[in-house]
């Protein structure tokens, strides 16, 4: 079998040989897609044939004749079905695979075409195979398997702050805009079909009803396609949340649009009732789909609290729940896409303060490959479908249609923001009025609505199909081809970069807090007064009741903040600040060989080492020899999973620093050493060593002994730099004089005159990563009690998830703990 | 608000103010109605007393810096021109601002926001917002769930992230250069006053 570790082979050798490969085996799986179900044919008749030989065998009794055994036999039904849905999926992944070893093509054709293209020649191949094209878009899968996995993914990272912030525009586009476009489209179309010269063609049979149901169809943008193509052009966060936002919404208009007009349709009268019952409905569809995500949202959010012995399971429960909360809606009839809206966004600030952080990976990145994978799927199974359908084109109805809603919905647009701007304090420009409208995109969802189409009520079914799948082309194609350029042409503002720094945030949060002052003052209740209610709400509340232990309390700055250090040191280690090494030693030498070397030429390394008895030495050295080897395998594997730690874990070791039961705490945390492989560490231990090695030059380091004297309780703890917390631990960094960055940092400290005095803890010595945000210089101890009660609980919530397999896992993938 | 025109007649230099913070005459009225609700004495000035008033205010973590932000240094009163050029930072900013002959930058260009923004934080009004006074908007905003070596953390690093010459405080042009990012216009504007 061909390699699959494509690399990333230069755009002029195109065809190499793994790409070769690749598609020989796309071919491969295709032909046996296509010849198995042919060979099956056969088989179940030699099976069933032989059950019935061995069958009558055995009736009669001991005088049989002894067949031949059948070493290998062909049994295709038996599982058929798993088999299929196995093939389109891998089918499905093969082509995300394929598309990227074409960099030239990805960067102009967004996936979203070149997968319909794919299904079209997948369906016309079936077909020339002369089978029967399977009805895969059939309703049923479509929204009950491959839908839901997209929007929960959408709406568990909903970002809900602009979301909220832009939530009066966007229900207008949504809710205002579908009902006009719906309208607009059905009712032209009608006119139009009406108009239709001396000879009667067929569309004079069109009435009122069913077009309005084709236009309620028809007009809805639909999240997929929007998520698919806006992925690729990385516009600005507000026209982002604005299309995909209406996108989503606008699924309560389409249901009850659809249902409305589908029962009306067969009833034949419309009266004023009627309508009024329409209104309210929408209201209960959309509210009545919230509020059940929200339920289930908070149930999912409580379960969490008590998963901290059963963390493997975790994310199945944020799955179930989710699904559960859209198959309940979808049982009412109420908006199913709300509901999975609303369950995501309302859980996931509690669930993720509960969960370890590797079942918060687990969530993200099955989110993400079911996501990926549900959307290749439709995309294909679309051009499948056109190559199957039932078609039946009209020329005049297909063009008047596509003509009908581009323009609806650009006029849409333009008289919508007309109106809103009047409410919004950032008014939109024209040029994001042209992007809101030309992103509008049709996909699956108005395909699969016209397929649940009953032929007998709608005898223009095929037409309705076949038009409907006319735009979905033309918008995922034209539109989607065409965007990226006119965003650049129009010079759009991008997607900026969301590396937030700790500034933006303390001064976000000053921002909101005066502001909400302002709004009090002038006694006006605006915005920033209901969501300063609704924190306070929640963080009274709310969070006592749905978030475990101590991770109620704490504010959002710090586990911000705790969040960004972390990420900055596994961004240094995953860089390879990790791997720098003194000049004079080669890079992927083993870091065994830091000992005899002397780093930094450059600089006399002596004046800053101490003076180690000879003893000592060897000593350091033995221990260095046995585990700096670990220590390297270890961040070998950490960066390749390349965990985001739990924020909260970090923190943990500020909490030791102070501590003045140094002993006790030192006692408590051996007991749980059974979690742990490492014993607590000697009295020099290999961090110190390392840090001294590695550090050379101007490290105003001082081990434990000399620097503190007496103070430091009998049991000399690891003595490590005070260094900035961005920097790991395996000081490397400091080593290489050309950084410049962990100079100014060392230098900053010093100058800032922090009086470095930490103790840490041995244990987690030789996992990697440390983290050691800087302690203030003063020596304000808190009490001990407090803290300890806290960090133990902070310790069992880092230790407590080991993970399917043993504690080793744990060990690893932990950053390094203090 | 109807008829606004001739209430406004018994507000003191309605039209000067209205000119140079850019509020309608409606607005200036509500504004006016607002201050007279505040003002209980009905001298016409505000004292703190007043402000404190407001329930909302005595649990926003830095209630007490924004009631100061109304008095200028040294004064115990203000007086309703004064209130009004406060709020006015906090209009809505409109893009094509019409500037009559040599009129100063308007209250609530983004600037001026900023500025704002910046004497709230900088309380001794040395131009430079050091480390102690963040430390202090820090343990205002966090209280105290926080440990003093996390604040200390944080505010150390903030100043490291803001702190481009290195003189450790964050002066203007560095807060304005760290908040580039933030939508300005938007977070600090309330619709109360467009």
């Amino acid at each position: 079998m061909p390699s699959r570790t494509v690399s990333h082979s230069p755009a002029g050798l195109g065809r190499s040989l793994p790409e070769r490969g690749l598609l020989l085996l796309v071919v491969l799986v295709l032909l046996e897609g296509s010849v198995l179900p042919l060979g099956a044919a056969s088989s179940p008749d030699v099976t069933h044939k032989e059950n019935v030989d061995s069958h009558s065998v055995v009736d009669k009794g001991h005088n049989y004749t002894k067949k031949a055994f059948p070493v290998l036999s062909l049994d295709y039904a038996h599982i058929q079905q798993p088999f299929e849905i196995s093939l389109w999926v891998l089918l499905a992944s093969l082509m995300k695979l394929g598309f990227h070893l074409v960099p030239r093509l990805s960067g102009i054709v967004p996936e979203s075409c070149l997968l319909i293209t794919v299904g079209l020649l997948v369906g016309g191949l079936i077909k020339l195979a002369g089978e029967k094209v399977p009805p895969v878009l059939n309703s049923e899968l479509f929204f009950l398997c491959l839908l839901p996995p997209i929007i929960l993914d959408a709406g568990y990272f909903l970002p809900i702050r602009p979301f909220m912030e832009n939530l009066g525009t966007i229900l207008m586009f949504a809710v205002v805009g579908t009902l006009w476009n719906a309208f607009f489209i059905g009712g032209l179309l009608y006119a139009v079909c009406q108009i239709q010269p001396a000879n009667p063609s067929e569309l004079h049979q069109l009435e009122l009803l069913p077009c309005l149901l084709f236009g309620s169809i028809i007009s809805a943008v639909d999240p997929v396609a929007v998520l698919a193509v806006f992925e690729e052009i990385h516009i600005n966060e507000l026209l982002h949340i604005l299309v995909f936002g209406e996108s989503l919404l606008n699924d309560a208009v389409t249901v009850v649009l659809y249902h409305l007009f589908e029962e009306f349709s067969s009833a034949g009268t419309v009266t004023v009732m009627d309508c009024f019952l329409g209104i309210i409905s929408f209201l209960v569809v959309a509210l009545g789909g919230v509020l059940v995500g929200a339920i289930y949202g908070i149930l999912a959010a409580f379960t969490s609290r008590f998963t901290s012995h059963t963390r493997v399971i975790e994310p199945l429960f944020v799955f179930v729940y989710s699904y559960m909360a859209y198959l309940s809606a979808e049982l009412f009839h109420l908006s199913g896409i709300m509901a999975l809206i609303a369950c995501g966004a309302v859980m996931r600030p509690y669930v993720e303060a509960n969960i370890s952080h590797k079942s918060h990976t687990t969530i993200k990145y099955f989110l993400k490959m079911w996501s990926s994978v549900s959307e290749t799927l439709i995309f294909i199974f679309l051009g499948v479908a056109t190559v199957d359908g039932p078609h039946h084109w009209n020329w005049v109805f297909v063009t008047v249609t596509v003509i009908l809603c581009l323009v609806a919905r650009v006029i849409g647009v333009v008289g919508l923001t007309y109106m809103i701007n009047k409410f919004r304090i950032v008014k939109l420009t024209t040029k994001d009025q042209f992007i809101i409208a030309y992103g509008g995109l049709r996909g699956a969802i108005a395909f699969s609505l016209g397929f649940l189409l009953d032929k007998d009520h709608f005898p223009k079914r095929d037409m309705f199909l076949t038009a409907i799948i006319t735009v979905i082309f033309f918008t995922v194609f034209v539109q989607g081809m065409t965007i990226k350029p006119l965003v650049d042409l129009l010079a759009v503002k991008k997607k900026q970069e969301a590396k937030r720094s700790i500034n933006e945030e303390i001064h976000t949060q000053f921002l909101d807090h005066l502001l909400t002052g302002i709004e009090d003052i002038c006694g006006h209740y605006g915005h920033h007064h209901w969501k300063d209610k609704l924190n306070r709400f929640n963080k009274k509340y709310v969070k006592k009741c749905l978030i475990a232990g101590e991770r109620s309390k704490e504010p959002q700055l710090i586990a911000f903040y705790h969040k960004m250090e972390m990420k900055q040191a596994i961004e240094l280690v995953e860089s390879g600040g990790g791997v720098k090494m003194p000049s004079a030693v080669p890079s992927t030498v083993s870091m065994q060989n830091i000992q005899p070397k002397k780093p930094a030429p450059t600089k006399p390394v002596d004046r800053a080492l101490p003076q180690l008895p000879k003893g000592r030495e060897e000593e350091i050295r033995k221990i260095l020899r046995s585990n700096l080897q670990r220590t390297r395998q270890r961040l070998r594997s950490y960066n390749r999973h390349t965990l985001v730690a739990d924020p909260y874990e970090d923190g943990f070791g500020e909490f030791l620093i102070k501590k003045q039961k140094m002993i006790q705490l030192e006692k408590k945390i051996k007991d749980m050493n059974n979690y742990l492989t490492v014993p607590a560490a000697p009295p020099d231990s290999p961090t110190m060593c390392r840090a001294r090695l590695a550090s050379g030059k101007d490290t105003d380091f001082k081990p434990a002994q000399q620097q503190k004297g007496n103070k430091t309780c009998p049991d000399p703890q690891a003595y490590m730099k005070q260094v900035s917390d961005s920097v790991p631990t395996i000081q490397v960094d400091l080593a290489s004089p050309q950084s410049p960055d962990s100079v100014n940092v060392m230098d900053e400290f010093r100058r800032a005159g922090k009086q470095p005095q930490q103790q840490q803890q041995q244990q987690e010595e030789d996992q990697g990563l440390m983290m050691k945000p800087p302690s203030g210089a003063s020596g304000a101890n808190k009490p001990g009690e407090a803290d300890e009660g806290r960090e133990q609980q902070k310790l069992m919530r880092c230790l407590s998830d080991p993970g399917p397999s043993a504690e080793e896992d744990e060990d690893e993938d932990e950053p390094f703990l203090p | 608000m109807g008829s606004s025109s001739s209430s406004i007649n018994h507000i003191p230099d309605a039209e000067k103010l209205m000119q140079e913070t850019g509020f309608s005459a409606a607005h200036i009225f509500r504004l006016y109605e607002r201050f007279e609700v505040l003002d209980r004495d009905g001298t016409g000035q505000l004292r703190p007393e007043d402000f404190g008033a407001v329930r909302e205010l005595a649990m926003n973590p830095i209630g007490d810096r924004i009631i100061r932000a109304f008095f200028s240094p040294g004064q115990e009163t203000v007086d309703f021109a004064a209130f009004v050029r406060i709020l006015a930072h906090f209009r809505p900013t409109v893009t094509n601002w019409t500037r009559d002959g040599a009129q100063t930058e308007p209250a609530n260009s983004r600037t001026r926001k900023l500025k704002f923004a910046f004497q709230l934080y900088d309380q001794d009004r040395d131009g430079k917002i050091s480390r102690e006074e963040l430390l202090e908007v820090l343990r205002m905003m966090l209280g105290l769930q926080v440990t003093e070596e996390q604040l200390q953390s944080i505010a150390e690093r903030a100043i490291q992230e803001a702190d481009l010459d290195r003189d450790d405080a964050i002066s203007f042009d560095e807060f304005r250069k760290s908040l580039e990012k933030v939508n300005i216009d938007h977070k600090m504007s309330t619709r109360f006053l467009s």
